[in-house]
Formats: C-alpha cells, sequence, structure tokens
C-alpha cells in the first residue's frame, strides 16, 4: 500500500507564512471553530457530528451482563473508536494508527475517567446484573479535529440515549421493552467537552480546531478537556514544542468559552430532537415516565 | 463545453444524430472517455455525465467529474516528489496511488551535473509521457521536440489547491472549459497559475493574501458549480475584499 502523499514543502512554507500573517488557510479567526452541526438519528443514542469535513458518528448500545466481580455495584461502559477506510486511506481496519490510539486513550480519560456517567446507576441487582453501555465512534470523514468531533459525538449520543427501565423483585429483574415502558436516559454527571490547540512557530502561535492541513505543519498540540463549569478532566500534550505555563492558563479560558459553547449547541440541538419526538396527547399522559 | 449538452447514463444508446457530422468523410469518428463502440453501429455510453462533441475533430466523449485521477499520456500533472532514486525522482500524483518516475534528465538543458537538486516534498509541473497499464507512469518537464521546458520545471512558493477533476480539464481547456474567474481576477491581481489534471491547482500571487484569494475563488467556482454570471459575482466580492 503506498504511503499518503506528505504535504509538499510548498504547503508547509505558505501555512506558516499565512499564520504569520494572521491568516488562516480557511479565513478563520485563530480561536474559531469550524462550523459545527449535530444531527440525531431515528434510534436512540445515535449522533452524527460534522465539524467542517470531517465527519463522526457515535452509537451507543446497551445489554445486560453480569458485573465484574471487584465493582458488584458498577455498570460497565466502554468507548471503542474505529476509523473506517472511508475516511481516510490511511486507516486500515485492525491496524491502528497512532492517531487512533491517541484518541481512544483521550476519550478514555475525557470521558470514562473522569466519571462523567453515572455508573452506579447501571447497576440492576448487585453483583448478578447490571447494563453494559457501550459508545461506538465511527469515523467517516477525517479533516483534522478528530478528538475534539469524537467528544462532542459521545457526549451527545449518551445524553441522547435512553436505556429500558427494569423492574426488581428480589433476585429478579424484570427488564421492559420500549413498548412496555417509556426507557429512561442516562444519569450523566457532567458534559466534559474536548478542546485541541495547535502550536506553531515554535510555541508562538496558537491555533484553535486546525484543519487537516494544519494538523500535518504543527509543530506541538494541547488537548484540554473540561465541563461548562470549568472543571478540567485533563490536559494532554503532544510533540515536541515546550509549552508555558501562562500560555496553557490562557488555553484553558480560552477552552472554557469554546465549551460553554459546545454545551450550549449540544443542549438547544437536544431539545429540538426531543421536540420533534414528542407525540404529545394521550399517549404522552400515558407515558410510564410520568407515573415517576 | 460544446453548445449541446446531453445528460447521459451508464448503458444509454447514443443516436446517431447526437453524433458530430464530419464534412470529411474520410475522418473517422473518435470515441473519448465514457463511449463505447458495439460493432457494427451502436455505440453506448459507460459513465454518466453530458455529452460533448466537437464536429471539426469529428470527436465525441462524455464530460463527468470524477474522482479519481488515472495518469494518461500528455496530460498536465502537479507532481510531488517523495525521494530519489538513482536515475529518477519518484513523485505521487495522487494519494495512495503508485509513484511516477521522472528521470534526473528530463529537465531543461540537464546533464549529470546540472540537473535540479529536488528537495523531498517538492512540487513540479510536468507532462505524462506514457502511461500503461503494466508499468509506473512516466512524466517530464521538458517537451521531447524541442528540448525546452515550455513553463514545465519545479514549482517553487506559491500553495496548491485541491479542486475536482472537473474543473481542472475546464481550466485547461481554455476558452471552452466556460472558467472566467481567473481572468476576472487578473485585471486587478498579478498571479500565476497551473493546472494539474490530477486536481490540484498551483497558485503564486506573491503574498499570502492574493494567493489564498485567487485559489479559494477557484475552489468556490469549483463547489458551488457557478456559471458566468455567479463566476463574476465572485471577482467582484474577492476584488472588493483585497
Amino acid at each position: 500500500m503506498p504511503r499518503a502523499a506528505e504535504i509538499s514543502v510548498n504547503e508547509r512554507e505558505f501555512i506558516l507564512q499565512g499564520l504569520k500573517e494572521n491568516i488562516r488557510l480557511d479565513g478563520r479567526p485563530f480561536d474559531a471553530f469550524r462550523s459545527l452541526e449535530l444531527n440525531f438519528g431515528d434510534e436512540h443514542g445515535v449522533a452524527d457530528v460534522q465539524l467542517g469535513k470531517t465527519r463522526v458518528i457515535a452509537r451507543v448500545s446497551a445489554e445486560v451482563t453480569a458485573p465484574f466481580v471487584d465493582r458488584k455495584f458498577d455498570g460497565i461502559f466502554n468507548i471503542s473508536t474505529e476509523f473506517s477506510p472511508m475516511a481516510s486511506p490511511a486507516f486500515e481496519i485492525g491496524r491502528p494508527t497512532e492517531a487512533e490510539n491517541i484518541l481512544s486513550r483521550i476519550l478514555e480519560k475525557a470521558i470514562r475517567r473522569s466519571g462523567a456517567l453515572d455508573t452506579e446507576s447501571l447497576c440492576i441487582i448487585a453483583g448478578l446484573k447490571c447494563f453494559s453501555l457501550r459508545a461506538d465512534l465511527h469515523v467517516l470523514d477525517h479533516d483534522g479535529g478528530l478528538i475534539d468531533a469524537s467528544c462532542i459525538a459521545v457526549i451527545a449520543a449518551l445524553q441522547h440515549f435512553r436505556r429500558p427501565d427494569v423492574a426488581v423483585e428480589g433476585e429478579n429483574a424484570t427488564i421492559f421493552s420500549i413498548r412496555e415502558r417509556e426507557p429512561i436516559p442516562l444519569s450523566i454527571l457532567h458534559h466534559p467537552i474536548c478542546v485541541t490547540f495547535s502550536y506553531y512557530n515554535a510555541g508562538g502561535i496558537m491555533l484553535v480546531d486546525a484543519n487537516l492541513a494544519e494538523e500535518q505543519v504543527r509543530e506541538g498540540e494541547v488537548v484540554i478537556t473540561m465541563n461548562r463549569h470549568g472543571e478540567v478532566c485533563q490536559i494532554a500534550k503532544y510533540g515536541g514544542v515546550s509549552v508555558d505555563a501562562l500560555a496553557l492558563l490562557n488555553c484553558t479560558s480560552v477552552a472554557l468559552e469554546k465549551v460553554k459553547d459546545i454545551t450550549k449547541f449540544i443542549q438547544r440541538r437536544l431539545e429540538e430532537d426531543a421536540k420533534k419526538r414528542d407525540v404529545g396527547g394521550l399517549i404522552a399522559e400515558l407515558s410510564a415516565e410520568n407515573a415517576r | 463545453m460544446t453548445s449541446a449538452q446531453t445528460i447521459v447514463l451508464p448503458g444509454d444508446t447514443i443516436a446517431p444524430n447526437a453524433l458530430p457530422t464530419s464534412a470529411n468523410p474520410n475522418k473517422p469518428l473518435t470515441l473519448g472517455p465514457g463511449l463505447r463502440h458495439i460493432p457494427p453501429q451502436t455505440i453506448t455510453t459507460t459513465i454518466a455525465g453530458a455529452l460533448s462533441t466537437d464536429s471539426k475533430k469529428n470527436a465525441a466523449w462524455i464530460e463527468y467529474n470524477s474522482g479519481r485521477y488515472t495518469p494518461s499520456t500528455s496530460d498536465l500533472v502537479i507532481a510531488t516528489v517523495t525521494n530519489s532514486v538513482s536515475e529518477a525522482y519518484s513523485c505521487t500524483l495522487t494519494p495512495y496511488t503508485p509513484t511516477v518516475t521522472l528521470p534526473h534528465l528530463a529537465f531543461e538543458s540537464a546533464t549529470r551535473k546540472t540537473r535540479p537538486q529536488l528537495a523531498n516534498h517538492a512540487l513540479v509541473y510536468a507532462r505524462v509521457v506514457s502511461a500503461s497499464r503494466d508499468t509506473a507512469p512516466e512524466i517530464t518537464c521538458i517537451d521531447p521536440s524541442t528540448g525546452k521546458s515550455e513553463g514545465l520545471g519545479p514549482l517553487k512558493g506559491g500553495m496548491v489547491f485541491p479542486i475536482s477533476m472537473g474543473m481542472a480539464r475546464r481550466l485547461l481547456s481554455g476558452r471552452k472549459g466556460g472558467v472566467n474567474v481567473l481572468e476576472g481576477l487578473s485585471e486587478r491581481l498579478a498571479f500565476e497559475v497551473a493546472v494539474g489534471r490530477n486536481g490540484m491547482l498551483w497558485v503564486d500571487g506573491g503574498n499570502v493574501r492574493t494567493t489564498l484569494a485567487v485559489g479559494r475563488a477557484v475552489q468556490e467556482v469549483d463547489t458551488e458549480a457557478l456559471g458566468d454570471k455567479g463566476q463574476s459575482k465572485v471577482v467582484d466580492r474577492v476584488l472588493r475584499g483585497l
């Protein structure tokens, strides 16, 4: 398999020269995201995120399994990423690239380990039955900013997902299908969002949401994950360039603004989607959710 | 593009009256990309697109905007040098496709000692000399008949913008292509362009702002499929913005 054509010398020099003159290739300001688009599928728990040309779909599904023996009171939550060759010929199935490893590691840190999802609420009967939640991430088109887009997709899909209702009587658990009882939303404790900063010119220039060409030229990147309350979940730095501590503080304040905007955007889209699904009338009154 | 615009789908049979009528009966009908002759008389299409004809050359072909470039002889391309092997540079025309060769001596007045030293990932404007199914395509930077470069050679500075293959073809076919955005921009801006059939447009306007303005204008015309009116609107907007 021939390798990807690396970015040419001309392009590299042009992009760097442009950045020195405060011009980005697509005319955005340095601290602007590309246009963000979020759609939900017909099913609950499917989120389709488009960040510029980058496109990611996240799908959350649940099944009932036995919990891990050392964590009897917790449900199971996994995130699996898959880079389809459709997104870029650089991706091969079964042979994860470095970018894929970094992406899954950062999502692991940002969403799973920051405790965004209350896994205890997924427990049905301690030590016997729990929900195993799985978020599958499919990258459909790759034009940079994969980490940011993936994180938005997973968080939006988790917020959109509804798990089946259960009733426990002693040792027996009954799981109700969607027709029998209204499924219930997950209990999400906070909504972490990733913002990637790219560094150029020995750390002198900082960009938010670099596209693929800009990513190929960058000297270093800093990924900051935080929620809209300003609580930093993780900071990861890759690449050789050194970043000033004060610059890092500046990053967090820029990230906070972005995270607030994105969280608000996801919320708005979720409300629009809920309105679309709301049947209203007698059916709505009969829903099991009202009884609780 | 010619005036007759018939949209065809794969498998359509071309009516005889849609084909060009040549003044010279001895000149055989030439079928271009997307058309196939089934003896004795049937001509069918193999791809969806617009049927184009040229009565002077007695030729017919299908104009389509395909996504993938396959090298064919005498195409002008923009190649990226990947590395230098003993007698030639190996270059890529499109990502993830086998490399093409560019001999070290295929430059104007190049000898073993004076050949241009190209760095890895440098850009070259070249012409495809040979392209067959079984061997790696070969490209050159000289016109074999005159030994002159004729505008081909290493590209210094500037920026490459990806464009669709249909756009590249239209840009190269001059007035017939119906792209006048570059002419419009050149009334006020000075810039240099090179169009590669492999879907690349190299622009050098001397500074970042001009180069970007020109490249983005062409890309906009390409993605929005703008006609004459739309193109002059783009030109007006770009010139006002500078």
